[in-house]
């Protein structure tokens, strides 16, 4: 590019020339002014010049480098200077690459942290030592660099440079630094931590190592990693200190560690400077505050992993729930535990191979372990929904409710604890609103989350299912159950447990039971008459039909010799009660017979179906089963089997082969296992007694009743709608299904080529 | 559809006559033998007899089933006949008559009529439907020829083949 200069800006450029060079020259005349400038210059670039460690910086006199400076700065040559001392430090560089390389190549072969730690010693000499202003502390000498300006005071360039070489110098060993040594600066870091009280073979970090850390730039540069290594200390102190030490509170033991072991160390880090402690822990408050949180989410997760453990430990692990009540408090993780105890739930509680029992005594722990962790009941009732649904399908699950209900726990451990107060079931459908206590749901609670209130363990359970008439229908025919297995005519633990219940489930709801522990009474007072009129060995249990459960039917023929004491007692009875009439169950009490054989006579109690086995042995030595099912009428093969096995138990019989028996009439030597026989007895206790039909089973008949209906109807009206079918089943006594059950129901048929469906018109299938 | 006008009207008229004021108490009674009798025949489960009320608004008016006895010339046959209850039942004979045409003895073969002792003189109050449904069933196979309603038939019954014959030609099989 060529252009032609005007005069002007010639002159212009002329002017400005001389203006500089006078300026260089420091207005001397001749160059005087510019040779000054060049050897201060000299004086100024070799003063600074970064020299290897090895040699050290020779002996400036002061004032003649201060002149220098001075000079420099009139000039405004001092920047020139400070790039200059960049450019030189650039080329020495390498000097502290290979030393870097060195270190760090060493601790690649050793892992060694201490490594580390001489490397950061060693680069911190390398700084002082090519610091600018490393001799010149601006308290005690001149300051070097000050610069002239224009107008005021000269002013100092103290800090710009040190900024500028501060960078340079980070700058430089950031590049050189390889990856593996963040690896290694977290190790010795973590080294440092305070892991106990005895702290003698750690590597000793003092305030002077984090001041070179802090010369270097590494705490800014590695913030991150430092936290981490707290964060990772910390959590790894709190799993090893709190994994399954459920029996005490820990979290205020793991913040006291945090204030006693982990403040000190974090104060070099994080309160650099700090005067005092006032100031220190105003430096830390932020950080203070992240940790602690961190300390709660370390322990709410562990506590989280741990929690059906816990709950199954419940109460002795009250303390760790308090802890957890307390975590969730300060994080938000109630949704993380809600879905690791559903989770762990359905993985070890909701399947088939959990007892009822046993889903029952855990869902019951859950109930108070986490009404300890969350008061209002959110927790609770999102865990445990899964629980009663899976309950409700369950079949033994009220039957399970109830046997604790009455205190028939096999081992003795009870659902509900009797501490817990009595409270008469109440549906709460409604907002109690002269509630004083009242407070609004929680934030978290779902749309249709009704608070219980707490305690009443009893009426949770029984609101598993929609009424608490299932209840005590189970209740009736658990109560049939036991009355009749009652021998000894003490029915006082009945009439207690019902009692009880009355508090719980009402007067009018355990009417009919209260009936049937009558009906106990009145057998004995109405037997003593009888037994008063004409003496009988019969004492039979006189039961009210209509308020019992259904009991199982069977009837067989009873040897001739009962069957004539039945009836004669039977005419006592109507005697005195001349408006009623006994309708016998031989099937079920026990009978006392005396069996007299050639070497032996045995008294023993057994059922009737087994006397009256015995009894037809009289006639003859060896019977078939079938030959023992035809003589006694209408009876199933299994009660036979029943019976019989009662009497091999007594020696009385013998298996000869299968299904044919054989009277010992001299007894035999007991079977080289003495001690399987009482075994095999008491499999055959006598509550195995046939009892009342549980309510499942009473259900399973309904059903069958159903079916005959639709059955008749279909039948005689040919085809109709599902709604039709609906309506004409009221006839059927007590139908209360729905439509949709029985379109269910409908369908099921429909599988099973009971039925056809045509243009939603159901008709027989025949 | 004939039928079911006339046969709905009876007991309703019926049932309005009487003394007011007991009609509810009495028809509140028969209501409950006629579900107990329901009741009765549905959990019985009596081979080839069935019988349902026609709609669930009125428990007087039933629908039955008859299979024909097997061994007998009707076998395999279904007939279908309607129950019609007094307002005064047990104490009256239900109305009994067949809707399909049933080619016997004692049957009015167009109207359906039955002649039954049990029905008419006969009656007790200890029958009920299911006794009255058994009756009818061993009537196909046992006719009481001494009184027919249904001379030709009567008159045919000594000669089964002629009379399936004859049965077959007027017999229609019940639907719905």
């Amino acid at each position: 590019m060529t252009t032609t200069a005007t005069p002007a800006v010639l002159a212009f450029v002329e002017d400005k020339w001389q203006e500089a060079f006078s300026n260089l020259n420091h207005h001397q005349p001749g160059i005087s002014g510019l040779m000054t400038l060049s050897k201060a210059w000299k004086i100024a670039a070799d003063f600074l010049r970064p020299r290897p460690l090895s040699q050290p910086r020779p002996k400036y006199n002061p004032v003649e480098v201060k002149m220098a400076f001075d000079v420099l700065g009139q000039t405004r040559l001092l920047y020139t200077v400070l790039e200059n001392f960049l450019d030189d430090m650039h080329q020495q560089e390498y000097l502290i690459k290979h030393e870097v390389e060195e270190y760090m190549s060493k601790y690649e072969e050793t892992d060694d942290p201490r490594i580390i730690a001489q490397l950061v010693n060693r680069l911190v000499e390398w700084f002082n030592a090519w610091h600018p202003l490393a001799e010149y502390d601006s308290s005690s000498v001149p300051d070097l660099w000050l610069a002239d300006s224009q107008d005021d005071a000269p002013k100092s360039l103290g800090h710009v440079v040190t900024d500028h070489f501060t960078v340079a110098f980070h700058t430089h060993i950031y590049s050189i630094l390889p990856p593996s040594f963040s690896r290694g600066f977290k190790v010795l870091v973590a080294s440092t931590l305070p892991i106990s009280d005895d702290m003698s073979d750690n590597v000793k970090l003092d305030q002077s190592a984090w001041e070179s850390f802090f010369a270097l730039g590494l705490v800014e540069r590695y913030e991150s990693l430092i936290a981490s290594v707290c964060y990772e200390h910390i959590e790894g102190y709190i799993r090893k200190t709190c994994e399954g030490k459920w029996s005490e509170k820990m979290l205020t033991g793991m913040r006291e560690w945090m204030t006693k072991k982990m403040v000190p160390w974090m104060c070099l880090p994080y309160a650099r400077g700090a005067k005092n402690s006032e100031e220190a822990g105003k430096m830390m408050s932020g950080v203070g505050s992240r940790f602690d949180y961190h300390v709660c989410k370390v322990l709410c997760d562990l506590r989280t992993s741990e929690i059906f453990d816990m709950i199954v430990d419940f109460p002795d692990s009250k303390p760790a729930l308090e802890d957890l009540k307390e975590c969730l408090h300060r994080v938000d993780q109630r949704s993380n535990l809600v879905s690791t105890l559903r989770k762990a739930n359905k993985k070890r509680l909701l399947h088939p191979g959990a007892d009822t029992k046993d889903i029952l005594t855990q869902y019951v722990s859950i109930i108070k372990c986490l009404r300890v962790v969350d008061p209002p009941g959110v927790l609770l009732y999102k865990v445990a929904d899964p629980i009663r649904r899976y309950l409700r399908d369950r079949p033994d699950t009220i039957r399970c409710i109830v046997a604790d209900l009455v205190g028939d726990g096999e081992n003795g451990t009870s659902l509900v604890d009797d501490n817990d107060p009595l409270v008469p079931l109440v549906s709460r459908d409604v907002e109690d609103y002269t509630d004083v206590t009242w407070e609004p749901e929680p934030l978290d609670a779902g749309p249709d989350f009704r608070a219980n209130k707490p305690g009443d363990i009893v009426s949770t359970l029984v609101s598993i299912y929609e009424s608490k008439d299932l209840f005590v229908k189970e209740l009736q025919v658990l109560l049939a159950q036991r009355l009749l297995n009652v021998t000894d005519g003490n029915y006082e633990k009945e009439r207690r447990n019902i009692e009880i219940l009355k508090v719980r489930f009402g007067e009018a709801a355990l009417q009919v039971c209260e009936v049937m522990l009558r009906d106990m009474t009145d057998s004995r007072r109405i037997d003593q008459h009888v037994q008063s009129q004409k003496p009988s060995l019969l004492h039979p249990i006189i039961i009210s039909r209509h308020f019992w459960p259904t009991l199982q039917t069977g009837t067989f023929t009873l040897p001739s010799r009962l069957r004539a004491v039945q009836e004669e007692y039977a005419r006592e009875y109507t005697a005195f009660k001349p408006d009623k009439k006994l309708v016998w169950l031989s099937h079920m009490g026990t009978v006392k017979i005396e069996v007299e054989l050639q070497d032996r006579t045995l008294e023993v109690d057994v059922p009737p179906v087994s006397a009256a086995i015995v009894e037809l042995f009289s006639e003859r030595d060896r019977w078939s089963v079938d030959e023992l099912i035809a003589q006694m009428g209408r009876i199933d093969r299994p009660s036979v089997s029943k019976g019989l096995l009662v009497l091999v138990d007594l020696g009385i019989l013998k298996e000869e082969e299968t299904d044919n028996y054989r009277l010992l009439e001299i007894a035999e030597e007991p079977s080289s296992e003495p001690g399987a026989v009482p075994a095999s007895r008491s499999a055959i206790s006598m509550d195995e007694l046939p009892g009342a039909q549980t309510a499942q089973q009473q259900q399973a008949e309904q059903v069958r009743m159903y079916w005959k209906f639709i059955e008749g109807m279909l039948t005689n009206l040919g085809l109709l709608p599902l709604d039709r079918i609906q309506t004409m089943l009221k006839f059927a006594p007590g139908y209360d299904r729905s439509i949709e059950q029985l379109g269910m129901y409908m369908e099921a048929a429909r599988r099973e080529g009971l039925v056809v469906a045509k243009d939603g018109m159901w008709r027989l299938n025949r | 559809m004939e039928q079911i006008t006339t046969s709905l009207a009876p007991p309703r008229s019926s049932q309005k006559v009487g003394v007011p004021g007991s009609t509810s108490d009495a028809s509140g009674s028969v209501t409950k033998r006629l579900s107990s009798e329901l009741m009765q025949l549905m959990m019985s489960s009596s081979p080839g007899i069935s019988a349902f009320p026609k709609s669930d608004a009125n428990l007087f008016e039933w629908v039955g089933t008859i299979e024909g006895p097997t061994g007998t010339v009707y076998s395999g046959l279904t007939f279908k006949i309607s129950i019609n209850f007094p307002p005064n039942y047990p104490y009256v004979a239900p109305t009994i008559k067949f809707d399909s045409q049933c080619y016997h003895p004692n049957v009015d073969l167009n109207s359906g009529a039955i002649c039954l002792d049990i029905l008419q003189d006969k009656w007790s109050a200890v029958y009920s439907v299911q006794t009255i449904l058994l009756s009818l069933q061993s009537l196909l196979g046992e006719p009481n020829n001494a009184s027919p309603l249904n001379p030709e038939a009567a008159g045919l019954w000594k000669s089964p083949s002629e009379f399936k014959a004859k049965l077959m030609s007027t017999y229609s099989p019940a639907s719905a």
